[in-house]
C-alpha cells in the first residue's frame, strides 16, 4: 500500500503554502526512487488484510493514481515548487475536481422529479459508497429553499440516486435527513454538549479553545464556525473522503461510548471526522452532531419523498390500477406505515424489496415499538360538541391530569412502559409492570395499552395533582423507594394476541379493553366514562370530572371514524377543559426565546419573556406575545436562573419576530412553558402562523399568564402555527364581534 | 505460527505506556524481521511508528507476516499483569499448552500506512530525553505551541501565551562525564518550526524508553522526536508543523 499511497512528506508538501521558498537542496525528479526507499517495513501485511476488507475503495483509489501520473507533465499554473508538489497537486486537484463536478451538478436536483434522471448528479460509481459530500450539498440546497414543494423534489431526488447507486445506503441516507440516529423508543443518543464540540474543534484545527469561542460568540453556530475554521495544523495525510456510512457509523459509535473516559472517546470520533471535512461538510457534520440541522426539513416532507421516490425507482409492481395519483399515494402510505412503525430500519428495507405498494403488508404495527398516541382537538363548550357530532354515538372520558402512558406487554411476559414521546418510561414505573402483569386476564397473552398514569393517593381514594406525580425520580426506581403512588387510567387497546387493533372501531376496542383487565380501584382502572347526547347530563359529568380533580372531558366517536389515528390530533377525538369557557379554550405550549431585564421590584431577575410557537414545516419559531404575569417571586427566580444559562448572542436564525421587538437577551429553544390566555388576536408584531391567517400579519395573545413549565415536552413539541391559526379561527367563529377593536392592541 | 519472547517485559510496558494516549487502535505487524507498528492519532497530525527487530527477542519466531489489529488500552492493561522483570511471550494462531495465558481479542482496522522515505534533515539535536520532557512540560504552562529554532547558537525553544514568554537556548555541549548527557547539534542549515505543545508532552511520555531522544527538523516537513529501545529498534513519532498564524489571518477572516 505504501506505494500506491502518497508518504506523509508528500501529503504534508500538499499542505505546504504554495510560496514555498524552493529549497536549496537538489530535489531531482526522483519521486518514485524516493518513494522505493521507504521504511524498511516487511512487506506490508496488512496490504492483503486491507484489500480484501474493502475492494472497492482500493480500486477507486488505484483509479485516480493512474491519473495521476497521467498528468503530471501537466505544468500547474501555481507551484513554482519541486516534483513531489506537483504529483501532489494534481491528485489533490483531482478531488477538488470531483467535487466542483458534483457542486457544479447539485442544482439538478431540485428539477421537478418527473424530469430527473438519477444517473444526472451522482459522481460515484454503481455500488461505491455514497460520498458525503453529496448529502453536505444537498442539505445546503434544501436550506436555501423555503418551499415545501421544492424541498420534497430535492429529498425525493436525492433519494433516487442513492437508490440508483447505491441501494444499500438509502436507511443512512434517510437517517441523516432525520437527524436521527436510532429510532426513538431505543433512546440512542449522542450525548454530545456544546463544550465538547468546541473542544474537537479546537484540537481539529490547532486553534485554542477561546478563539474557537470567540467566533461562535460572532457567528452564532457552530456548524458555521467550523465552516470558517481552517486549520493552522498542517496534516501528515489528508484522510480519505467522507462516505455517508463511515460518518453514520461513527456516529453510532458516539453513541455507544459510556463511563470512564468516553467523553475523550467522543471527542476523538469527532476530531477524526472534522479533520477529514471539506467544503461544507463540517458545518452540516457539526449540526447533525448537535442534532440541530435545521434546514426546514420536515420529517413528514422526508416520508413524502420517499414513498415518491420509491415509485419511480419501482421493479417490483406498478400501482393498483384503482389509484389515480400514485405520487400522493404513495407519500400516504409511507407516511401513515411509517406512523405504526417509526423504524426506517424497517421500512426501507421493505420499500426495496417489495415496493411501496406492498408496503402496508410487510410493515405493520408490532408490540414492543411504541407508535405516537393519538391527540385530541381542544373545544369550546358542550354545545359546541353536541354540533360537531350531531347524529354521531359518542362517549365522554375523564381527562386525567397525569402522564401519558403507552404500555406493551409481550408474548413472553416482558413489559415495556413508552411516553408520549415514544422514551422508554419502564425504568421509572416499575410498580406498573407489577400492576399490568397481575391484575391481566390470562386471556391476555400480549397487547398494547393507552393509559394515563395519575399520582394517587391510596389512603384518602384521591387523584393527585401532576406537580406530585412529577417528584418521582426518573431512572431506576427501585419498588420500595415508592413514594408517590400511581394509578392506571387505561382508555385504550391497540393490540391484543397478535391482532391489531388500530383499525377497528373505539367501541371494538373498549370491549376489548374491558374484557381483558380486572379493575382495581387505586391500582388499575378503565377511565370513567359515559354515553349521552344530552347537553345538560354532559354539563354535569363535566363538573364532576372537575370535582374528581381531573383536567375535563375527552368525547370521541364511537362507531363512525372511530380508528386510532397515531400521533394525529384527531377530530373524532376533543376535550374539554373545566377553564374552556372562561377563556380562549386550550392553553398553549411556548418556548421562550427572548426576555427583558426587569426593572424595580424585578431587578436581577428578568422582567417579561419573549415566548414562540413552533412551526414544524420550516423549522422555525415564531414570536407570539410577551408574558410578564402567572409568575410567582420564587418562580421568577427559578426560570430566569435557569434561562440564564441559555444565553445566546443573538437570535437563532430560525426565530421569526418582528423588528420592532428587541429583547435584552436572546436564548436557545429549551424549555416549554404552559400559558394561557383571554384571546387570540391578529398583530402586526408577532409572527405567530403567519401566512396562514394574515399574509403578512401573525397572531398574539392577549393577557398571556404561565400555568406551569412542561419538562415533559421539547421545545419541536411546543403548539405548532397551525394550531395557533386553528384557535384563533375557532374563536373568530364564536366570537365575531369583537374582532375588530382587538387589532391593534398588543405589541 | 507466531511466537516471540521477550526477556524484558518492562520494554514492551514502557512502549504501551509512551504510545497508547497517542492511538487508541493500531495494527502490530509481524515479519521475520521484526514487531512493528505504525499508526496516525485521530486527528491525523501525529504519527507513531515503533520497530523491534526480532534479534532482540530471546525467542522470535514467524513463520508468516501477521498484522494484529489491537486496542492499545486494552493491551496496556494486560500488560500491567506483567512483573517488570517478567518475560512477555507473544503467541499468534493456534496456541497449545500454555501457561499464564492472556488472551486478547483483535479487531480489524483499516489502517492505512504510510511509506516513509529516509530524508536529508537540515538540523538533527541530540540532548539528553528528561531534559527534552521538562522543557515541553514547563513550555506548556506558559503557551499551546513551541517554536524549535536552529541556528550556529544552538537550539532554542520558545513560547508565548497571556501571561508572559518563554525561551530556553541549549547550545552545543560535548564535554560531560556521560555520553549521554550531552548535546550534540548537526546542522547543515538554520531551521524554525512551530508545533504544538500538547503532541510533544505526549510524545515525552517514551522518555523512560532512552536516555537520548533525537529531534529531527527540516522546515516544511513533520518533526521526527526518536527514543532508541535499548539496541533493539526505536520509537519514533512524527508531528506535523503548525502552519503560521501570521500567514491565514487574512485567509480566515470569517465572512460574516
Amino acid at each position: 500500500m505504501s506505494s500506491s499511497r502518497p508518504s506523509a512528506f508528500d501529503a504534508l508538501m500538499s499542505n505546504a503554502r504554495a510560496s514555498a521558498k524552493k529549497k536549496t537542496q537538489p530535489q531531482p525528479k526522483s519521486n518514485s526512487p524516493k518513494k522505493r526507499k521507504t521504511l524498511d517495513h516487511p512487506q506490508n501485511p496488512d496490504k492483503t488484510l486491507n484489500s480484501v476488507q474493502s475492494p472497492q475503495t482500493d480500486e477507486s483509489k488505484k483509479l485516480i493514481n493512474t491519473s495521476d501520473s497521467s498528468n503530471e507533465p501537466k505544468s500547474e499554473p501555481n507551484s513554482r515548487s519541486d516534483s513531489l508538489l506537483k504529483v501532489n497537486q494534481s491528485k489533490k486537484l483531482r478531488v477538488e475536481d470531483k467535487n466542483a463536478g458534483l457542486k457544479s451538478k447539485i442544482v439538478l436536483l431540485k428539477k421537478k422529479a418527473g424530469d430527473f434522471k438519477p444517473e444526472m448528479v451522482a459522481n460515484w460509481e454503481k455500488g461505491e459508497r455514497v460520498p458525503f459530500i453529496f448529502i453536505s450539498l444537498a442539505f445546503d440546497l434544501i436550506a436555501n429553499e423555503s418551499g415545501r414543494i421544492v424541498i420534497t423534489d430535492i429529498v425525493c431526488n436525492v433519494l433516487r440516486t442513492v437508490m440508483d447507486t447505491t441501494p444499500e445506503d438509502l436507511v443512512v441516507v434517510v437517517y441523516l435527513l432525520a437527524n436521527k440516529v436510532a429510532p426513538a423508543h431505543e433512546g440512542v443518543e449522542l450525548g454530545i454538549g456544546e463544550a465538547l464540540i468546541i473542544k474537537a474543534l479546537a484540537e481539529a484545527c490547532g486553534r485554542t479553545e477561546k478563539e474557537v469561542k470567540k467566533q461562535y460568540k460572532d457567528l452564532g453556530d457552530l456548524g458555521l464556525v467550523a465552516k470558517a475554521s481552517r486549520s493552522s495544523q498542517s496534516m501528515m495525510r489528508k484522510p480519505d473522503p467522507l462516505t455517508i456510512t463511515k460518518v453514520f457509523n461513527t456516529f453510532q459509535q458516539i453513541a455507544k461510548e459510556s463511563g470512564k473516559d468516553s467523553q475523550d472517546k467522543k471527542k476523538n470520533h469527532i476530531k477524526a471526522l472534522l479533520v477529514a471535512a471539506t467544503d461544507c461538510e463540517p458545518q452540516y457534520l457539526i449540526r447533525l452532531l448537535q442534532t440541530k440541522l435545521r434546514i426546514g426539513l420536515a420529517e413528514q416532507t422526508l416520508l413524502a419523498a420517499l414513498g415518491q421516490a420509491a415509485v419511480y425507482t419501482e421493479e417490483h409492481s406498478t400501482p393498483p390500477p384503482h389509484i389515480q395519483s400514485p405520487l400522493e399515494e404513495a407519500a400516504k402510505i409511507v407516511k401513515q406505515v411509517y406512523s405504526v412503525l417509526p423504524v426506517y430500519d424497517k421500512i426501507v428495507p421493505a420499500l426495496l424489496s417489495d415496493g411501496v405498494w406492498n408496503l402496508p403488508k410487510t410493515c405493520s404495527f408490532t408490540p414492543g415499538v411504541p407508535v405516537g398516541p393519538m391527540l385530541a382537538k381542544p373545544t369550546k363548550g358542550v354545545s359546541e360538541i353536541v354540533t360537531k357530532f350531531q347524529d354521531m354515538e359518542f362517549t365522554c372520558e375523564y381527562k386525567y391530569d397525569g402522564e401519558r402512558a403507552q404500555i406493551h406487554y409481550l408474548e413472553n411476559g416482558s413489559v415495556e412502559i413508552y411516553s408520549r414521546n415514544a422514551e422508554r418510561n419502564t425504568g421509572k414505573f416499575p410498580d406498573v409492570v407489577a400492576v399490568i402483569s397481575r391484575l391481566k386476564r390470562p386471556s391476555a397473552s400480549s397487547f398494547i395499552l393507552d393509559c394515563e398514569l395519575v399520582a394517587y393517593d391510596r389512603e384518602k381514594k384521591k387523584i393527585l395533582p401532576f406537580q406530585i406525580l412529577s417528584t418521582r425520580a426518573r431512572k431506576n426506581v427501585v419498588m420500595s423507594d415508592i413514594k408517590v403512588n400511581v394509578c392506571i387510567y387505561a382508555f385504550d387497546m391497540l393490540y391484543l394476541n397478535d391482532q391489531p387493533l388500530i383499525q377497528e372501531e373505539l367501541k371494538v376496542r373498549r370491549e376489548h379493553l374491558y374484557s381483558s383487565f380486572q379493575e382495581e380501584p387505586g391500582c388499575f382502572q378503565f377511565a370513567t366514562a359515559i354515553t349521552s347526547n344530552d347537553l345538560e347530563e354532559i354539563q354535569k359529568f363535566l363538573d364532576a370530572a372537575v370535582d374528581a380533580s381531573c383536567e375535563g372531558l375527552i368525547i370521541k366517536t364511537m362507531n363512525k371514524d372511530a380508528t386510532y389515528e397515531p400521533s394525529r390530533r384527531s377530530h373524532n377525538w376533543l376535550k374539554l377543559k373545566k377553564d374552556y369557557m372562561e377563556n380562549i379554550g386550550d392553553s398553549l405550549d411556548l418556548v421562550p426565546i427572548g426576555a427583558f431585564h426587569g426593572r424595580g421590584k424585578r431587578t436581577g431577575v428578568y422582567g417579561a419573556f419573549l415566548l414562540a410557537c413552533y412551526n414544524s414545516n420550516n423549522e422555525e419559531f415564531q414570536s407570539i406575545c410577551k408574558i410578564g404575569t402567572g409568575f410567582s417571586e420564587q418562580v421568577l427566580e427559578e426560570r430566569s436562573d435557569s434561562l440564564r444559562s441559555q444565553v445566546i448572542p443573538k437570535p437563532k436564525s430560525y426565530y421569526r419576530f418582528g423588528d420592532t421587538i428587541k429583547p435584552d437577551v436572546w436564548f436557545e429553544p429549551k424549555e416549554v412553558w404552559e400559558v394561557k390566555a383571554a384571546d387570540l388576536t391578529i398583530s402586526p408584531v408577532h409572527r405567530a402562523a403567519i401566512g396562514e391567517v394574515d399574509p403578512d400579519k401573525g397572531i398574539s395573545l392577549r393577557f398571556p399568564r404561565l400555568v406551569r413549565v412542561r419538562e415533559d415536552k421539547s421545545p419541536e413539541q411546543a403548539s405548532s402555527s397551525e394550531q395557533v391559526a386553528e384557535m384563533y379561527n375557532a374563536q373568530k367563529h364564536n366570537h365575531p364581534n369583537n374582532q375588530d377593536d382587538n387589532d391593534d392592541v398588543d405589541n | 505460527m507466531l511466537e516471540l519472547r521477550l526477556v524484558q517485559g518492562s520494554l514492551l510496558k514502557k512502549v504501551l505506556e509512551a504510545i497508547k494516549d497517542l492511538v487508541n487502535d493500531a495494527n502490530f505487524d509481524c515479519s521475520s524481521s521484526g514487531f512493528s507498528l505504525q499508526a496516525m492519532d485521530s486527528s491525523h497530525v501525529a504519527l507513531v511508528a515503533l520497530l523491534l527487530r526480532s534479534e532482540g527477542f530471546e525467542h522470535y519466531r514467524c513463520d508468516r507476516n501477521m498484522s494484529m489489529g489491537m486496542n492499545l488500552g486494552n493491551m496496556s492493561k494486560m500488560l500491567k499483569c506483567a512483573g517488570n522483570d517478567d518475560i512477555i511471550t507473544i503467541k499468534g494462531d493456534d496456541a497449545q499448552d500454555k501457561i499464564a495465558d492472556f488472551e486478547m481479542k483483535l479487531m480489524d482496522i483499516d489502517s492505512e500506512h504510510l511509506g516513509i522515505p529516509e530524508a536529508e534533515y537540515q538540523a538533527i539535536v541530540t540532548m539528553p530525553s528528561s531534559e527534552f520532557a521538562r522543557i515541553c512540560k514547563d513550555l506548556s504552562s506558559i503557551g499551546d505551541t513551541v517554536v524549535i529554532s536552529v541556528t550556529k547558537e544552538g537550539v532554542k525553544f520558545s513560547t508565548r501565551g497571556d501571561i508572559g514568554t518563554a525561551n530556553i537556548v541549549l547550545r552545543q555541549n560535548t564535554t560531560v562525564d556521560k555520553p549521554e548527557d550531552a548535546t550534540v547539534i548537526e546542522m547543515n542549515e538554520p531551521v524554525s518550526l512551530t508545533f504544538a505543545l500538547r503532541y510533544m508532552n505526549s510524545f515525552t511520555k517514551a522518555t523512560s524508553l532512552s536516555n537520548t531522544v533525537k529531534i529531527s527538523l527540516s522546515s516544511e516537513l513533520p518533526v521526527v522526536v526518536e527514543y532508541k529501545i535499548a539496541e533493539m529498534g526505536y520509537v519514533r513519532f512524527y508531528l506535523a508543523p503548525k502552519i503560521e498564524e501570521d500567514e491565514d489571518e487574512n485567509e480566515t477572516k470569517p465572512k460574516v
